[in-house]
């Protein structure tokens, strides 16, 4: 029902909708999910980093009892005559195609009705290889002769990616270029000038759920069930893989246990579709924590940073370099290396920028989106070259970025004007709560303390659409369409609020109906900080589309104006029954300018800044390198909190994940293979490595072109957290460490070596 | 292949009996056989704590047991801890303080956190960080889970529905 | 993980008949967590599994001798028990802490005290602590029973000594009211994690002076090892800086440490010389 009184939903706490199914296990995902029928799938996967396929040998899985067919690229490819999928490039083959190009590489399948026999059957499944020469590393990987592909095929479905080019003979898949005014002169003529090199490695989501999908192949139709952050995409992936219309496919989304961008594009969903396909029945594939680093990881990459320095402490020119580890399939890498490349100068208003930002092939897993689309490992590198130039020049750490910092209306590097970026804001929020300005023990014993703080920006993926639908029902009661996937960020409940605010409703009321792409509208995905703006957006004109419907039927039917009269009347007295629907639509996309393509330069680049700010303070026994830390500090601007407990939330969620990236998070690889795919050694944050004080805040602000001023928030405590950590390491010990994750030993390593008693390096390993 | 065995235990207090292969796992059970949502496999080595369990009074990791052990035992799992209309004191705490995100880790959280507080029913910040370190939550709501526990252990204490404790507190 | 036999013996003769055939699939199991793991990850395939949790016998319990020499712990015992018996907090203390960071309580609820021995697996925590303890295991057979130093069951990287049906039955730890113990598991990469290294010391020491003492190294090695040379420079000697220094590099040189992904062979030499000094300063000062 209706309720008469507006009740106040914005900046209101409210708990989770889906809050009671969740604390008694109810809540559905895919995870759960069986179809009547139902075949299980597991996977064969390579075992070698780059490899001709000479033959695959299934007879002993064949002759498992229980297993109902085992499946090769070239059984796909009687249903999919070409099966590559990709959203930047089509060059992932739903099953290696004649070559493996990273260990872990899907080679077949094996399908059966218990999971059991067919994980059995998988293990008895052989390849023969003929072994190639492989390229791991990003920087040997831009010039090597060691092709990972022998041809690049752009897929151009986005608008941002629509300028990637076909080529063959190299790893680069992207190259991203910005120029503004000139570096190298402004570089002869500044005072002093730095470089320095860091490097951030490969990492993994791990979401609690592993990935999973079920495709369900019946009457000329596809229904996958997926967890999935972007439904749409899929969609339209799938229809593309098969040659159908969008209209045969239906993709359904349920909760998520976890993303943070993993789950983004297509992952199992265009296996278990040529599988469905092929046996015609429901297919259900769901990976193994283990198997999970073999789907899509976070990049690594080596960024290579100069910057001219005057002697006022004005940073005159910036050029960036960086080589994104994109591992053996593209996935959505380019736009990585993109949109981290464009702000990898940093928050700084700088005259002379010059970037490069190349996406590069090697053979290892695919490296994707995850939390941040490459800003965390760009202000790695810009965050703890602020602090060394600082060092050298004996410039004040805040008053040296404060000179320099972007003000509201100066011109980004892009030549894209900001707004509404609080960094200056953020940064001094952060400085206060570290009390910056206080005396400082750093201690002069075996124990050292040091204190650290960084500022990071972010563009938003652009142009990008959200569409929602609001329905409100004969008695008044109020559904909301809308495609964005709540894998945990709380997207049904903020946006709950958004349509409760504007019908005056409670937000309690409203009931969110969760992705299904025959029923909810086109949304771009749920990624890169941008549902809560862009969904929010159209799920507000959604529900200003309602207002005026009501209004309408309110002249239909004669009712005075302000007649206060309840829908569900209105209703009843068109319809003479409790019947109908009032149905409004909302759509939004932001004004976008695609960049020069020579220089990058563009007036519209994003449609509102990431902005986050974050401070650190540690203690380490010098003794051993073991490292505390003390408190960690986060202030990012939301624009308007919509629901302030979830801001809270992803700022503190989103920062205990970086703090994991920058500490311990590591896949290990030796002679191109993983060593240390499970959560036994690859360490994520527990509740023993929580800091002792935990500081997690939003400044006042408003995003005027957000709804209700708000902006996304998922991502901004990622970007610069990892150099406050650094930066304090280095307060402490006096060596600034320039490869991420910054382990004990490495900052042991950094103390002794500064002592000059360096520890032997690596002998027996 | 060898055969199944019929297996007889107690599963949230009633009676059932199930037909299990030897290799199948308490999870593989709950989840196929008795069609059980809230305990979920994840990490798969016992590290995670999602597929949380009680056999016999005690947690243990349904992902690293088989399920023929069961046999005569009696088991619970999230679906057993409240009567469908009351949530248990975790449960309403979780949800106050919002200790949870995605939600995927929650009924492992809360079955843990039940325990933590039978044998430790005031509970410190050490005790309760080491009681739940094998428990990820990869949404990382650690501080709200510390502080739901927290709460749980007061309306315990009190002997309080949250109803009664706002009237108290007000 | 597919298709074995799990069979759960009511008497110990029952269950050595199951295990007669000495075939490597067939295993005896007692909490079972150990060889779960290694069944879902393909390195066991089972054909059958004795379960020794009805066997009783020595295997059950928990006790001290009526002459309080020894404390006896059944083979089956869970570390949960042995966390949360007052006896055992008496007088082995150092066991009782170094279960707040073993696992996780819930597979301190499953796994049993002989099984994680059989296991042998350098890292687990442990049976490094029961060596410094001077403790014995009871092996029980078909043909008989011995008794052995705890130290003289590892043969190897996950290999132990015991012959074909040859089982854990319990654990006998001395009680040394005159000595005192620690363990320490040093962690490299995270807070909770497998140890890089682990180091248990039990000494008899009056004030700084180490009248006796034991040294085990764990985790860095193929097998829980006493530190002879290492207990050579301290035994008889004041924990003297000079003493610990020249330990340290006894411990460095007799043990035979390698890279790993918790860190490199070098590291972990230097954090051996730094936690064993300090482990002796933390019982001296206690």
């Amino acid at each position: 029902m209706v309720a008469l009184m507006p009740v106040g939903n914005i900046g209101r706490s409210v708990p989770r909708l889906e809050s009671r199914a969740k604390v008694m296990g109810q809540a559905e995902y895919t995870h759960h999910l069986r179809l009547p029928g139902m075949l299980y799938g597991k996977i064969f996967r390579s075992t070698l980093p780059h490899a001709l396929i000479k033959s695959v040998d299934t007879s002993a899985a064949k002759a498992v009892e229980g297993v109902f067919r085992v499946v090769t690229i070239d059984d796909i490819r009687t249903v999919i005559p070409h099966p590559y999928y990709g959203p930047a490039f089509h060059d992932q083959p739903v099953l290696a195609d004649g070559k493996v190009r990273f260990a872990g590489e899907p080679v077949a399948v094996v399908l059966a009705s218990d999971p059991r026999v067919a994980e059995y059957a998988a293990s008895l499944i052989t390849a023969e290889y003929e072994e190639l020469p492989a390229v791991l590393d990003e920087v040997e990987a831009a010039t090597s002769d060691i092709c990972v592909h022998d041809e690049l095929k752009p897929a151009a479905t986005f608008p941002d990616l629509q300028h990637l080019k076909g080529r063959r003979g190299t790893n680069v898949a992207l190259d991203y270029r910005l120029v503004r005014g000139n570096v190298e002169e402004a570089f002869a003529a500044a005072d002093h000038v730095f470089e320095h090199t860091f490097r951030c490695q490969q990492a993994m989501h791990t979401p609690m759920e592993p990935f999973v999908s079920i495709a369900d192949v019946r009457d000329g139709r596809m229904t996958l069930h997926t967890a999935s952050q972007g439904p749409s995409f899929v969609r339209i992936e799938m229809a593309r893989l098969l040659g159908w219309p969008e209209n045969r496919v239906r993709v359904k989304v349920p909760h998520l246990g976890g993303g943070f961008g993993g789950k983004l594009y297509i992952k199992l969903e265009a296996l278990v579709t040529s599988l469905s396909l092929l046996v015609q029945r429901p297919v259900k594939i769901s990976l193994t924590m283990e198997e999970q680093f073999f789907m899509v990881t976070k990049h690594a990459c080596t960024f290579t940073i100069k910057s001219g320095v005057n002697n006022d402490g004005k940073v005159v020119a910036r050029k960036c370099r960086i080589l994104w580890n994109g591992g053996a399939y593209a996935d959505i890498g380019p736009r990585v290396t993109q949109k981290a490349g464009f702000t990898s100068a940093g928050p700084y208003d700088i005259d002379n920028v010059e970037i490069e930002s190349l996406a590069v092939y090697t053979n290892r897993p695919p490296a994707g989106a995850l939390r941040g689309f490459g800003a965390p490992q760009a202000a790695w590198a810009y965050e703890c070259h602020t602090d060394l130039i600082a060092e050298a020049l004996n410039f004040d750490k805040i008053e040296f970025r404060r000179q320099n910092l972007l003000q509201e209306g100066r011109p980004q590097a892009s030549g894209t004007p900001v707004h509404d970026a609080a960094f200056e804001k953020a940064m001094d929020q952060v400085a206060d709560r570290l009390d910056w300005h206080k005396p400082f023990d750093r201690g002069n014993g075996r124990i050292r303390r040091g204190r650290g703080l960084a500022v990071g920006i972010k563009g938003i993926t652009s142009p990008t659409t959200s569409v929602a639908i609001v329905n409100l029902y004969g008695d008044g009661s109020c559904g909301l369409y809308i495609g964005t996937v709540d894998m945990g960020q709380g997207s049904d409940t903020v946006m709950a609020q958004i349509v409760a605010e504007v019908l005056g409703l409670d937000a309690e009321a409203v009931h969110v109906i969760h992705p299904d792409t025959d029923v909810t509208p086109y949304d771009m995905g749920t990624l890169g900080s941008r549902s809560t703006f862009h969904m929010g957006t159209a799920v507000r004109l959604a529900a200003e589309d309602v207002l005026r419907k009501i209004d309408d039927l309110a002249k239909e039917l004669g009712l005075p104006p302000n007649s206060n009269l309840p829908v569900s009347e209105m209703l009843r007295k068109k319809y003479g029954m409790q019947a109908g629907n009032i149905i409004g639509t909302g759509s939004f996309i932001p004004d976008y300018k695609k960049p020069d393509p020579e220089t990058g330069q563009t007036p519209k680049a994003t449609p509102f800044w990431g902005v986050g700010a974050n401070g650190a303070e540690v203690e380490i026994d010098t003794e051993t390198g073991e490292i505390k830390i003390v408190k960690l500090v986060s202030v990012v601007d939301a624009g308007v909190a919509i629901n302030p407990r979830a801001v809270r939330q992803q700022v503190s969620g989103a920062a205990i994940m970086q703090m994991g990236f920058t500490m311990t998070e590591n896949m290990v690889f030796r002679d191109g293979q993983l060593t240390n795919g499970s959560l036994a050694d690859y360490k994520i944050p527990s509740l023993l490595d929580m800091p002792e004080q935990f500081v997690n805040e939003y400044v006042e602000s408003r995003q005027h072109s957000g709804p209700f001023g708000a902006k996304g928030t998922g991502e901004s405590s990622t970007i610069a957290l990892s150099p406050a950590i650094g930066n304090a390491i280095a307060d402490a010990i006096g060596v600034h460490l320039t490869d991420l994750p910054l382990t004990q030993e490495s900052i042991f390593r950094a103390i002794q070596k500064k002592n000059g008693t360096p520890l032997p390096e690596d002998d027996n390993d | 292949m060898t055969d199944a065995r019929t297996i007889r235990f107690t599963l949230n207090g009633a009676p059932v009996s199930v037909s299990v292969m030897p290799h199948e796992t308490l999870i593989e059970m709950l989840s196929l056989r008795l069609e059980l949502k809230g305990a979920r496999e994840s990490c798969g080595q016992g590290l995670c704590g999602c597929c949380t369990v009680y056999v016999n009074g005690k947690s243990v990791s349904s992902c690293l047991y088989l399920a023929q052990l069961v046999d005569g035992a009696k088991v619970v799992t999230i679906e057993g801890i409240n009567d469908g209309a009351e949530l248990d004191p975790v449960q309403q705490a979780f949800i106050e303080v919002g200790a949870f995100q995605c939600g995927f880790c929650t009924p492992g959280f809360i079955m843990m956190a039940r325990e933590l507080l039978d044998v430790h029913p005031n509970p410190t910040e050490d005790e309760i960080r080491h009681y739940l370190i094998g428990n990820l939550c990869r949404c990382s709501a650690y501080p709200e889970i510390v502080e739901a526990v927290k709460l749980a252990a007061r309306r315990r204490a009190a002997g309080t529905t949250p109803a009664l404790a706002e009237e108290l507190s007000a | 993980m597919l298709g074995f036999e799990l069979s759960e013996p009511a008497t110990l003769d029952e269950a050595f008949d199951l295990l007669a055939d000495g075939d490597p699939g067939v295993r005896p199991m007692g909490g079972g967590t150990a060889l779960m793991l290694m069944m879902k990850a393909q390195i066991f395939k089972p054909e059958r599994l004795v379960s020794l949790r009805n066997v009783g016998g020595c295997f059950d319990g928990l006790r001290i001798d009526a002459d309080q020499s020894h404390i006896r712990i059944g083979g089956m015992t869970t570390f949960a028990e042995i966390e949360r018996s007052p006896m055992v907090l008496q007088h082995l203390p150092a066991v009782v802490r170094t279960m707040k960071t073993l696992a996780n309580i819930r597979v301190r609820h499953v796994a049993s005290v002989g099984g994680n021995l059989a296991h042998a697996d350098p890292h687990l925590d442990l049976p490094p602590v029961w060596m410094a303890h001077a403790a014995s295991i009871r092996i029980v057979s078909k043909s008989g029973e011995r008794v052995i130093p705890v130290e003289d069951l590892f043969a190897g990287y996950y290999e132990t000594t015991l012959g074909d049906g040859e089982l854990i039955g319990e654990v006998i730890v001395p009680v040394r009211p005159e000595w005192t113990s620690t363990y320490v598991k040093v962690t490299t990469r995270s807070a909770h994690d497998w140890p890089a290294l682990g180091i248990a010391v039990s000494a008899n020491l009056q004030g700084q002076r180490v009248n006796d003492l034991r040294l085990v190294l764990s985790a860095a090695l193929d097998r829980p090892t006493r530190l002879d040379a290492a207990e050579n420079e301290l035994r008889g000697s004041d924990l003297s800086e000079a003493a610990l220094k020249r330990a340290g590099e006894a411990a460095v040189a007799e043990a035979d440490i390698h890279s790993d992904s918790r860190g490199s062979a070098a590291y972990k030499q230097h954090l051996l010389r730094v936690h064993l000094s300090r482990a002796m300063h933390s019982l001296a000062g206690a």
